[in-house]
């Protein structure tokens, strides 16, 4: 997996986690939201509800007094004709409560069915109390009173039933909402039982004698329940509720405790022990009232304090539903632009160096590389690659540059190797090859250490019957010390030959060192004569090393000590040396590069060793001394190459050459 | 390849190498031609260090001595064997002061 893979996926890896934990919160918030908002629906019908069925209540005793005749017709109805229409709009708000929230709540067609079936009946029911009262005509008030108490009450009892319904579908799971939703329902048998009592003690007040066991009974038990919703709220107290509602329900119950109860008390005491009441029933009538009123109060404190709750929680909901939702617009706009900043910042930049590099090292030298300056790592590897760049040209155009100069190179050095080697093929042909002249053979070795040597030599017959011979060492070797040999060649064979009888030899040595330019290298040399006629012979050594000679017996002899070289010093004299050189008598000369030719471990041939293997093949014929010469020194070299050359001239004075009356 | 030493207003300069040859005379040369123009007129070579001086290293020493010219003298110490020989066979002891050594040389010199 490569690493842009790599980064791009975590990237959206991580991206994806953190919008699905936003999402997951988001889908709480929601359900959350959804569930407020349901209770807000619920709230609002069930409070609909809760204020029709007080008002169902209250119309219920307004129609039970007038109908039992306590109540002054005309009053009565007017106010009647007002509570109706509370009961009318309230059933009619709580109905268009229940069609508005329909989308939210549950099960709305059974509550909205029910709600119309007990309007209808509460219209019915009406049109009977209607009728009783004399309005329509009919059966006699007192007749029916009790009936329309009955549905009255059935009818709060079903409007109670529906809205506890609707709380059980929607509970709050707020223990302070819980607790006011059970105060209110508590507040409701107090109400509903008071109520009750308002209907039923009126009747009981107004002619308390002809009272039944069973009416008291009714008032006593409803009386009783009232108690026990009491008992119902205060056990509700501990729940933290807010002041307001605290101070409703304790103002409520004080006025309740002591002034309602303890009436209610001594009226039903009174009737039952048949002793004349202290209250008329239109007084009970309005103290009811008033209690009554009390505990809407009390309903209506907690209606708005359950529908504050609830809002605030509808309202922290949304709030905090847009929060999250603001929060995932946000977090996915991070994500979709971490993933482009890594593309365009990493990804993309990290591909192209990757895809460079690559073609670098294929040594492709035409990859473009971005000439934008960047401070970061990909920056460093950018600016590092364009130098790996510029130094693979510059290497390519060195090594391009050095093959053409190691191709001029070649053509250059075949060109002087095909020179050098002519130049070889020259030089060897002014070597005299072995012969005899006028009674004396010569023979020649010659090595040049590289094609062409600062060696040379030369046996040059005279017109007057002498045999001139030199050999030539150019200090150096190669091409320099071979030109100058060649001149040294030519100079020395015209000077022996044009040389005028008498003239002695070392004239030709200082002449020639004389004239010697100061800028070329200097030579030694040995130059000599051999008489044809006389039995001697005659050398310059000018710095050569010193021949040997071989007697005809096999004695060796070396001669002469040394002399200035040619050249070096201006002023330089030489001196000649004669010695015999008899019948057989052969005279070995050499050049220093055969005593100095070393082997392998640094050490010289030698004088010594020269002179062993001279004495050695003292018997053996000069070609084949030569030879055997030739074979040990590249013996003891160990290879064919030479450090210095290496030349040796051989002249035998021959036997049968010599007239016979020379021989002494 | 030299080492010098100023002894009595004698310069004395020692070849560290086994051997002068045509390898090692051209820096040979450089080098004393540095001394020379330095302005110093006495000077002694000591080559008791050096076996073998081939033709080369012969045609450094005498260019060192045409440098010096009539002016000052070169004298050679501490010459044995092969050099020696070399010095004998080319009549370089007739054109160099030779001294067994060192201190002879000077002492030569600086009289």
């Amino acid at each position: 997996m490569k690493i842009r893979h790599i980064l791009l996926i975590l990237t959206a890896f991580l991206g994806a986690a953190l919008l699905v934990a936003v999402a997951l919160q988001i889908r709480d918030e929601l359900l959350e939201y959804q569930t407020a908002e349901r209770m807000v629906a619920s709230n609002t019908v069930r409070e609909r509800l809760l204020l029709g069925t007080e008002a169902l209540a209250s119309e219920r005793s307004q129609t039970y007094v007038l109908l039992i005749g306590q109540r002054n017709e005309s009053n009565g109805i007017m106010e009647l004709r007002d509570v109706r229409r509370q009961v009318d709009d309230q059933l009619n708000a709580a109905e268009r409560a229940i069609t508005v929230t329909q989308a939210s709540l549950r099960n709305t067609s059974s509550s909205l069915t029910t709600l119309s079936r007990i309007r209808q009946e509460i219209g019915t029911l009406r049109q009977q109390a209607d009728g009783s009262l004399g309005l329509n005509g009919g059966v006699g008030g007192q007749e029916f009173a009790p009936r329309w108490f009955q549905e009255a009450t059935r009818l709060v009892e079903e409007l109670q039933s529906s809205r506890m319904t609707i709380l059980q579908r929607e509970r709050p799971l707020d223990p302070v909402l819980r607790t006011e939703s059970n105060l209110r329902a508590y507040g409701a048998i107090l109400s509903e039982s008071i109520a009750r009592n308002q209907a039923l003690m009126s009747r009981a007040l107004g002619r308390p004698s002809v009272v039944g066991g069973l009416e008291i009974d009714a008032v006593s038990r409803n009386a009783g329940r009232a108690g026990l919703a009491w008992e119902l709220i205060d056990g509700q107290m501990a729940v933290p509720l807010s002041e307001s509602v605290k101070e409703a329900i304790s103002t409520t119950h004080e006025y309740y405790s002591s002034t309602f109860a303890p009436l209610q008390r001594s009226l039903l005491a009174a009737l039952l022990g048949k002793v004349p009441p202290a209250l008329g029933p239109e007084e009970w009538y309005d103290l009811t009232g008033r209690a009554l009123s009390n505990i809407a109060l009390m309903q209506r404190e907690l209606l708005r304090s359950s529908r504050e709750r609830i809002e605030a929680e509808l309202t922290r909901a949304r709030r905090s539903l847009v929060l999250w939702s603001v929060l995932l617009l946000l977090g996915a706009a991070a994500v979709l632009a971490s993933i482009l900043v890594v593309r365009r910042r990493v990804v993309r930049p990290l591909e192209s160096l990757s895809q460079a590099m690559l073609r670098l090292a294929d040594n492709d030298l035409d990859i473009d590389l971005p000439r934008r300056p960047r401070a970061d790592e990909i920056g460093e590897m950018n600016d590092a690659l364009r130098v790996f760049k510029a130094n693979a040209i510059q290497r390519q155009r060195t090594q391009n540059e050095k093959q053409v100069l190691h191709a001029r190179l070649r053509e250059a050095y075949g060109q002087l190797q095909k020179d050098l080697e002519a130049a070889a093929v020259i030089q060897r042909t002014m070597l005299p090859p072995s012969s005899r002249v006028d009674g004396v053979a010569f023979h020649g070795l010659f090595r040049p250490s590289s094609l062409i040597a600062g060696d040379t030599y030369n046996v040059v017959r005279r017109n007057d019957g002498a045999v001139g011979f030199f050999q030539v060492d150019v200090a150096g070797h190669g091409a320099a010390a071979a030109l100058v040999s060649v001149a040294c060649h030519h100079a020395l064979s015209q000077a022996i030959l044009t040389r005028t009888q008498g003239t002695p030899l070392e004239e030709i040595a200082v002449q020639i060192n004389e004239e010697w330019p100061e800028d070329l290298p200097y030579f030694t040399m040995i130059l000599g004569e051999i008489d044809s006629r006389s039995q001697r012979a005659s050398i310059i050594q000018a710095g050569h090393p010193s021949p040997l000679v071989i007697r005809a017996d096999g004695a060796v002899e070396m001669i002469g000590e040394g002399g200035f070289p040619v050249g070096m010093l201006p002023a330089a004299s030489y001196e000649r040396l004669e010695f015999d050189l008899g019948p057989g008598d052969r005279l070995f000369i050499y050049s220093d590069g055969l005593v100095e030719a070393e082997d392998q471990a640094g050490e010289q041939f030698s004088e010594d060793r020269l002179r062993a293997l001279v004495r050695e093949a003292a018997a053996e014929p000069s070609s084949v001394l030569l030879d055997r010469l030739d074979d040990v020194l590249r013996n003891w070299r160990g290879s064919e190459t030479l450090d210095d050359d290496l030349s040796v001239l051989m002249l035998e004075r021959l036997a049968e050459r010599i007239p016979a009356n020379a021989v002494h | 390849m030299l080492s010098t030493d100023l002894r009595a207003n004698v310069l004395v300069v020692r070849v560290e190498e086994k051997r002068i040859d045509a390898s090692k005379a051209p820096s040979f040369k450089d080098e004393m031609a540095r001394c020379i123009d330095a302005g110093q007129n006495q000077i002694v070579l000591d080559l008791s260090q050096v076996d073998f001086i081939d033709s080369s290293g012969l045609g450094a020493l005498v260019s060192c001595l045409k440098r010096l010219g009539p002016r000052g003298s070169l004298a050679v110490a501490g010459a044995t064997g092969a050099v020696s020989r070399l010095f004998t066979l080319t009549r370089m002891d007739r054109v160099f002061a030779l001294h067994p050594n060192v201190d002879s040389a000077v002492e030569q010199l600086s009289a």
